[in-house]
């Protein structure tokens, strides 16, 4: 029985006591009685009761039509409960609110979630001669997500990429769940080696990631298993992948016909304790495998801040043989602030198509540290700001978090590309970038960002010249639910 | 070495069928008012079924309202068969889900009805309202227990035979079968979703002064706990409800139970589920079969059939589809 139905019993039970007071003494004051009346009718339209056939107000005639009228809301409310009882197996909980739309079944096994990120930019290069590039506004993000589960075993993510030119799918993949600890994922997913390139893109400091995501897989395809040990103070994945070259997502297909192996493990200690280091994790991810093959789906091309290519192989260069990273990484999160550093090595087999007998072992590297600091006292966090504690309202004092971010990097070119490997006029051996930013969040679900940073190059123009300096302004708009 | 493999690939399927038939479970959905007849015929064919063929048998049932039992079905209850109180509702499983063949009500005899029933009127000891036939339910001061016609196959034989009289008392004016029919459900205080719901409503919480019901309801109140406060009147017309039976096809052949869930339903036709459909006061459509003492207590009356409201799927249409006319003549209390 609903507590609205309760309620209306209790009500009736009510309105009926001064009639049962009032006969018990054989004193029937017709103006209360038509009162109770009254109120009886009022009871039962809003239970959707229909009124009893009238009697004629004679004084035990009117008792027994109470009485009917009471047996009728009783049996109303009794069938209500029963409807009530066998929906509830059946009928599904529907929720919309800032983390989007879910819909669950009763049982809690099945459901499913429509979620998504939106992020627009405005991006400025200032002083831009050569090279130049365009000003302009796009969505760097466009991307709906489905995810649900299948029972207490399965779950599923499906993420499609709607900027750009053409729809792509960003995530698709089926979790198999044993338990917290033993988690089997198949499909498309992060390759478990950059420790930013796993933070979600809505949760990022600025608005590009750093150097040492250029140098890690970005979505690889294959089968990773995956789990948290020590009630979640310890984490690993470990999979096996088509393999993606540095930076970039696997190919469709495994074109090289070798497999790529992959592994990660994070420990966060004291992420239970209440302890100034409960904010700290740390960890060490590594891949191996071969790669066999020219062209964009074997090698990289390496960005700045400002997702320009700085770096590129000659055309003539091929992958051949292995291809290493190794990446320590860690962030340390204590109230407003945060820090996330990682460094990560990529060492590959390479040969020349015009002469196969010229190979190396070419070894880049790359680093970053980023800092932030919520300035209205909201905690930071891994996984971004969750809500800010006063969210941005109009005709409220609310003015939302505000969040300043600096960041340092450097990528390193092995000395060995040059000249043999890639032109020394045309692809920079090396960049060193700054960037400061600020994060409005106006609430959970919108949030501003405003961003400049500066990369500075070694060679990479005409003669050996160095690079012209990079400059940008970014700014963002992001809705994420 | 051909022989040795075909021996090698039977051997599975051997032991999966004999794994089968030792523990066979069926699922019968049906209407509300069938639950004692079919406790009793369930027991009845298990026995039959493991002295005819060794094997056991289990038949789970469950009950509810028709129109409510029929979408179950349609959304994903396994019923190896249906039985249910009209033939409509059987048609929208074969419609909506494809379950079974359109023709499905030509595959038993007596269009796939082994026993028939009729609305009477339950009234209280000594009728103290004087109710004789359909039209003393639309007087002012009459209190009328019936269920909701969108949910329940009895609730709506209520309705078809109320309408059935008023066209016949009125000549066939609409308007005033109409306006009848409205004044009757003015006096129904409270709607339940099957047809068991409204004899708890009368006969156990003492609401009403009179119960539209199945016949065999009406003998079940009689012959249960306080029967003697109840009496039944017969109307001088009703309707000759024919509550039909079918194989769900695709589920028995999922299942793998067609044979045994055939066989349940034939047996309904034998001379002991004719002669338990009377004992529990359904009436046999093979009369012959039964003891015919056992036949006195079905008054004969005037019986309209459904053919006589254009069938099922026209009398859906024109009266309990939304926005049909009982959805006009019915207006719950806000």
């Amino acid at each position: 029985m609903s507590n609205c139905s309760r309620s209306l019993a209790a009500a009736i039970a009510v309105a009926l006591i001064p009639v049962a007071s009032a006969f018990a003494a054989a004193q029937v004051d017709d103006a209360a009685l038509r009162a109770v009346l009254d109120r009886l009718e009022v009871l039962e339209q809003r239970l959707g009761a229909a009124k009893a056939p009238s009697t004629a107000p004679d004084d035990g005639e009117v008792v027994a039509e109470l009485q009917t009228r009471l047996a009728i809301l009783e049996r109303k409310l009794e069938i209500q409960a029963e409807e009530a009882a066998a929906r509830a197996p059946t009928t599904p909980l529907v929720s919309i609110g800032e983390k989007g739309l879910a819909v669950k079944a009763p049982t809690g096994d099945f459901d499913f979630k429509l979620r998504g990120t939106v992020q627009f930019d405005q991006r400025y290069f200032l002083d831009d001669e050569s090279p130049a590039f365009n000003d302009s506004s796009l969505f760097r993000r466009l991307r709906p997500s489905l995810e649900g589960t299948l029972g207490p075993l399965l779950a599923y993510r499906i993420t499609p990429e709607l900027a750009g030119d053409s729809a792509t799918v960003v995530d698709a993949y089926v979790d198999v769940r044993f338990n917290p600890a033993y988690t089997l994922r198949a499909g498309k997913l992060k390759g478990p080696i950059g420790l930013e390139r796993l933070q979600s893109a809505s949760a990022i400091g600025l608005v590009e990631r750093g150097f040492p995501t250029e140098l890690a897989p970005n979505r690889e395809i294959g089968v990773q298993l995956q789990g948290e040990l020590l009630a979640g103070r310890l984490s690993y994945a470990a999979g096996i992948f088509n393999g993606a070259p540095d930076g970039r997502d696997a190919p469709t297909v495994d074109a090289d016909k070798h497999f790529e192996f992959a592994a990660r493990v994070f420990a966060e200690p004291w992420r239970n304790d209440a302890s100034a280091l409960s904010g700290l994790g740390f960890g060490l991810a590594a891949s191996v495998g071969d790669k066999q093959g020219a062209g964009n789906n074997f090698l990289p091309r390496y960005r700045t801040p400002g997702q320009n290519v700085f770096f590129n192989y000659r055309s003539t260069v091929t992958a051949s043989g292995e291809h290493q990273r190794l990446s320590p990484q860690a962030y340390y999160y204590r109230n407003a602030f945060g820090v996330l550093g990682e460094y990560i090595v990529s060492e590959q087999d390479v040969a020349l198509s015009n002469s196969p007998a010229a190979k190396a072992t070419l070894k880049h590297d790359a680093w970053q540290l980023t800092a932030s600091w919520v300035l209205t006292g909201e905690d930071a966090s891994y996984r971004g700001i969750a809500r800010p504690n006063q969210p941005f309202a109009i005709g409220a004092p609310g003015w939302g978090a505000f969040e300043l971010v600096g960041r340092y990097g450097e990528l390193d070119i092995d000395d060995d590309a040059f000249p043999l490997y890639a032109a020394a006029d045309g692809a920079a051996s090396r960049a060193q970038a700054w960037g400061i930013g600020l994060n409005w969040y106006l609430t959970s679900n919108l949030k501003l960002v405003v961003n400049h940073a500066r990369a500075r190059f070694s060679g990479g123009a005409s003669g050996g010249a160095d690079r012209e300096d990079e400059k940008t302004v970014f700014s963002r708009i992001q809705v994420a639910f | 070495m051909k022989s040795l493999s075909n021996l090698l690939f039977s051997l599975p399927l051997l032991a999966a069928s004999v794994a089968q038939a030792a523990d066979i479970t069926l699922l019968n959905v049906s209407y509300d008012p069938t639950r004692e007849f079919y406790r009793e015929f369930n027991d009845a064919f298990a026995a039959y079924w493991e002295a005819k063929t060794g094997n056991s048998v289990t038949v789970q049932a469950s009950h509810g309202g028709s129109g409510k039992q029929a979408r179950a079905v349609i959304d994903g209850l396994k019923a190896d068969v249906v039985t249910l109180a009209l033939s409509g509702d059987i048609d929208a499983i074969a419609q909506n889900a494809r379950l079974l063949p359109p023709d499905w009500q030509s595959r038993l005899p007596n269009n796939s009805s082994p026993y028939t029933s009729t609305i009477v009127f339950l009234v209280r000891k000594g009728n103290p309202k004087s109710i004789k036939d359909w039209g003393d339910l639309a007087q002012a001061g009459i209190s009328v227990i019936t269920p909701n016609p969108k949910t329940s196959g009895g609730a709506r034989w209520n309705y078809l035979a109320a309408w059935g009289w008023a066209d016949r008392a009125y000549a066939g004016d609409r308007v005033k079968v109409i306006d009848y029919l409205t004044r009757l459900f003015r006096n129904v205080p409270i709607l339940d979703t099957g047809a068991r719901g409204s004899t708890t409503t009368f006969a156990n919480r003492r609401i009403g002064d009179v119960l539209l019901s199945w016949e065999n309801e009406a003998h079940l109140v009689l012959g249960g706990p306080g029967g003697d406060q109840f009496e039944i009147v017969v109307p001088s017309l009703s309707v000759l409800a024919e509550p039909p039976v079918a194989l769900v096809d695709r589920n028995v052949d999922a299942k793998g139970t067609r044979a045994v869930a055939q066989a349940y339903l034939e047996y309904l036709y034998t001379k002991q589920g004719q002669t338990l459909a009377a004992k529990h006061h359904y009436r046999p459509s093979k009369p012959e079969l039964v003891d015919p003492t056992s036949l006195t207590q079905f008054p004969k009356l005037d019986l309209l059939d459904i053919a006589h409201f254009g069938g099922w799927a026209a009398a859906q249409k024109e009266h309990f589809a939304d926005g049909g006319i009982f959805d006009q003549i019915f207006q719950p209390a806000r």
